[in-house]
């Protein structure tokens, strides 16, 4: 005999595989592990320090509240070959959403941004393990060449 | 029926997503085709298959859009190819067709592919340009000067000028109009075929979107001026807008460019108008109307004699009260609500004795100045309670003068001292040393003045936490939720000692945000705890560069609603000298701030030609206009000006009424010009213009809007 029973029908039935306890259906369930978080079109630029969003201030975060992500997934599209380096700062912040301290955790430290033109590329951040920090900066600088457009689409990852 | 349209570009590299933004925000189901060419041979890739572009099976596919939309388009009336395999459509006109919409259609004379020549309708009653003879085929519209760069591609700064009738609707509204541009960057209007336009106007045709029930129409076409000193005309055979049977040949609408629409920064795509009045006149029924409100900061203030400011205290004052009465009114009559964030910070902490509360109360003021500015405050209050003119709080005096979280210490922060609520406790003022979630915290291990904080979904005890002290004044730390609620208290509780019911726009429970500054979590957190639904804030939401919004602008429930200043000059200009002023420093106005002296055609003719005037008049509307409806369409976000620096150019004697040129002065000897009126009122028209498309609202609209096609 179970341990658990219900009243089916005025009757008390054990739960087995045949009669299992009874559950109400709270309508469609849907999951959801990943977020888009970013869609952005940059062009690509020589200067020191700009992020994804074109910003040199170099304390301010290109996505921020991204405790609840262990990942994010970087996927872009260059239109050029031009070389070209990417880097990759995060930092957690306390509850009111102010960073431990200034400046950043680099996890990912300036690395040429792999493709040619017109071509795709995908870049997990954190590249191992997972992340859960609270804002990350992502910084694109061109190193040789000429200007050309970068389109990025960054997706969060629970 | 579910609203449904069809847009077929040559590629998503080229795309503005501003496009399909819009039509989310109207409810209007989309679906992509992609062409494999600009040619006639091009083929059209739709989700159930690939079509040859002169196919039955793709007419019969179109047949279930209420609109089939082209979205590619040229800056060069040279080119050979572009969207040669739509030419085929233009023959597809029986009642069960779709409208077509050509915006900014590519159909020049250079042409040569004779697929596309000999399928051209021969009476199409448009000229085609031809690029060796662009003076017998278009007109050059705005003044006929070359644009900087590519006009089709211009932004928030920049914009064209054009006066536009609406012949239907007997309506006139400054709208950015481009019909055709060329390599030389200027913009061009249309060339009408009167012979082939008679033929059709007396033709009977039978669509739903022949509202004239004939088979040509004049749409629209640049407005006659107003006044003798005004002397850009048109010919009578000039056109900007024309329906060929269910065809829409319509002026340019949105970049052909990578342009994502971030939320954070979506580049203002300056053209949009067209495309709502096209998705109208198509009878594309949106399932949502867009709401037009529109924002005020510092509503109340005056520039001291530092400043060089044209007018004196009082006079300043009059114009604010002659505007604030018409804007109240504006809005009464529209049923919209001007939102204001009203300056505080003024009781507690030194605030310049020109802002809200010195401005009122400071008794150095000559009384008809006080008295002059206590009837603007109480139109406000009044405003507020009747819902015309809700008013939040706004304050410069914290952060170095960044607000919210505008620096990481305030130093030498003042809080209230005494008053209705009594002499000051010593509370927290920033987060405790220690912070653990409850759930994990050993027994007897917090303090006995342990105390449970929560911002989002974080819950922690704090204990060791800095106190402010008994003292009214204290170096408060920002970034935490005790500062934050101890500056909001604050803020609402001047407002209410200013004389309104609440702090927070009343049943909007909103404001706007001093710099656009929100502050991050800690703000938003006790903003909602006192009640807020949301606040205006730049996508950098403190002073310190340390933080940045969510990237679909909603926390936990709360609004950062988007941010699009449409003043007529620059905050570091301090104040508009108007239209145009050669000795005005940089952006000091409004041709200098939106960079609207397309080669020199203002700048060279303003002391010569009375018409430069009416030029930068039509370029700033124009421009100012676009700006806002860019914000309403695609952001759904908040327009904003400051009253006081943007109608500093009025005349005294006649505050209110309309632009009129060399007619009518204000100071400096150049036109009047009331920002405020002229910017409404042309809103209006296109509000008038677009019943299906939009609405004059409120934030709280938006708000709702937002949360209805955001989720």
């Amino acid at each position: 005999m179970s341990l658990i029973g219900w009243l089916k029908g005025n009757r008390l039935v054990d739960v087995t595989a045949q009669d299992p306890l009874p559950v109400q259906q709270q309508g469609a369930i849907t999951s959801r592990t990943a977020d888009t978080l970013f869609a952005n079109t940059t062009s690509v630029t020589a200067d020191a320090n700009r992020d994804l969003l074109g910003s040199t201030a170099t304390e301010l975060p290109t996505l921020d509240g991204c405790m609840q992500y262990r990942k994010l997934v970087w996927f872009y599209f260059r239109a050029g070959a031009d070389a070209t380096t990417y880097r990759v700062l995060a930092r957690a912040t306390d509850h009111n959403g102010a960073p431990l301290g200034a400046g950043w955790q680099e996890i990912a430290p300036a690395t040429p941004l792999p493709g040619e033109a017109n071509t795709w590329g995908r870049i997990e951040i954190p590249s191992a393990g997972d992340g859960y920090y609270d804002q990350y900066r992502i910084e694109v600088r061109r190193t040789g060449g000429s200007g050309y457009t970068l389109t990025s689409k960054i997706v969060g990852v629970r | 029926m579910t609203p449904k349209v069809c847009l077929v570009l040559l590629n998503l590299g080229n795309f503005n997503r501003a496009w399909t933004q819009i039509l989310r925000n109207l409810g209007i189901d989309y679906t992509l085709c992609v062409t494999t060419g600009g040619a006639t041979s091009a083929s059209i890739q739709t989700p159930q298959g690939v079509f040859s572009p002169s196919s039955p099976d793709l007419r019969s596919y179109f047949r279930q859009f209420d609109a089939v939309i082209l979205c590619d388009n040229s800056n060069s009336l040279s080119a050979t190819s572009m969207v040669n395999y739509s030419v085929f459509w233009l023959s597809w006109n029986d009642p069960e067709d779709p409208a077509f919409l050509f915006f900014n259609p590519h159909f020049s004379a250079a042409i040569t592919e004779s697929g596309y020549n000999s399928n051209f309708p021969s009476d199409f009653s448009i000229v085609r340009p031809n690029p060796s003879d662009i003076a017998g085929t278009l007109y050059a519209a705005d003044g006929g000067s070359a644009s900087s760069s590519n006009p089709l591609s211009a932004t928030g700064t920049g914009g064209r000028g054009a006066c536009i009738l609406f012949l239907a609707e007997n309506i006139r509204a400054h709208v950015q109009t481009i019909c055709n541009t060329h390599t030389n960057t200027i913009p061009y209007y249309w060339k009408l075929d009167t012979a082939k336009h008679s033929t059709l106007a007396d033709t009977a045709y039978t669509h739903r979107v022949a509202r004239n029930e004939r088979a040509g129409e004049i749409l629209a076409v640049p407005a006659p001026p107003t006044s003798s000193e005004d002397t850009e005309t048109y010919p009578s055979d000039c056109v900007a807008a024309y329906r060929y049977r269910n065809i829409f040949w319509l002026p340019h609408a949105m970049a052909r460019t990578q342009r994502a629409v971030n939320l954070w920064d979506a580049e203002v795509s300056p053209f949009v108008f067209w495309l709502l009045y096209g998705l109208q006149a198509a009878g594309v029924r949106p399932r949502y109307r867009l709401p037009v409100q529109i924002e005020t900061s510092r509503p109340l203030e005056a520039l001291d004699a530092s400043s060089n400011p044209p007018y004196s205290l009082r006079e300043q004052c009059d114009f604010l009260l002659a505007s604030w009465d018409w804007m109240r009114d504006f809005a009464r009559r529209k049923g919209t609500a001007i939102v204001n964030g009203v300056r505080v910070g003024g009781r507690d902490r030194a605030a310049g004795s020109r802002q809200h509360w010195g401005i009122l109360y400071n008794t150095s003021h000559p009384a008809e100045a006080r008295e002059a500015a206590m009837r603007v405050h109480q139109i406000l209050v009044a405003g507020h309670r009747e819902g015309t003119t809700p008013c939040g709080p706004h304050d410069y005096t914290i952060g170095s003068g960044n607000g919210l979280w505008g620096s990481a210490v305030n130093t030498g922060y003042i809080r209230h001292a005494g008053r209705q609520r009594g002499t000051p406790n010593n509370v927290p003022i920033a987060r405790g040393n220690f912070c653990v979630a409850p759930h994990v915290l050993p027994t007897g291990v917090a303090d006995r003045d342990a105390q449970t904080v929560q911002v989002g979904d974080t819950e922690l005890i704090e204990w060791e936490i800095s106190t402010s002290g008994a003292g009214d004044t204290f170096d408060l730390p920002m970034g935490n939720i005790h500062a934050a609620r101890m500056i909001i208290e604050g803020h609402i509780d001047e407002m209410l000692a200013l004389g309104f019911p609440d702090g927070y726009c009343a049943g909007h429970r909103y404001t706007n945000t001093a710099s656009n500054n929100s502050g991050g979590e800690c703000y938003w957190q006790a903003l909602k705890e006192f009640g807020f639904r949301g606040v205006r804030s730049s996508s950098n939401c403190t002073g310190i560069s340390i933080k940045r919004v969510p990237p679909n602008r909603i926390w936990q429930g709360f609004h950062l609603v988007g941010d699009e200043a449409v003043d007529n000059c620059s905050s570091g200009a301090v104040f508009s000298r108007g239209l145009y002023l050669p000795s005005a420093p940089s952006g000091g106005d409004a041709v200098r701030h939106y960079l609207l002296d397309h080669g020199s055609d203002i700048s060279a003719n303003w002391a010569t030609g009375q018409v430069a005037a009416w030029r930068a008049y039509r370029r700033l509307l124009c421009q100012t206009t676009s700006i806002w409806l860019h914000g309403t369409a695609v952001e759904l976000s908040s327009a904003y000006f400051h009253p006081n620096q943007s109608l500093m150019c009025v005349s005294l004697a006649d505050a209110t009424l309309p632009f009129e040129g060399w007619s009518r002065l204000g100071p400096y000897g150049t036109p009047h010009y009331n920002h405020a009126v002229e910017l409404l009122e042309n809103m209006d028209a296109i509000v008038r213009l677009l019943p299906d498309v939009l609405y004059w609202g409120t934030i709280t609209d938006v708000m709702d809007h937002r949360e209805r096609v955001m989720g």
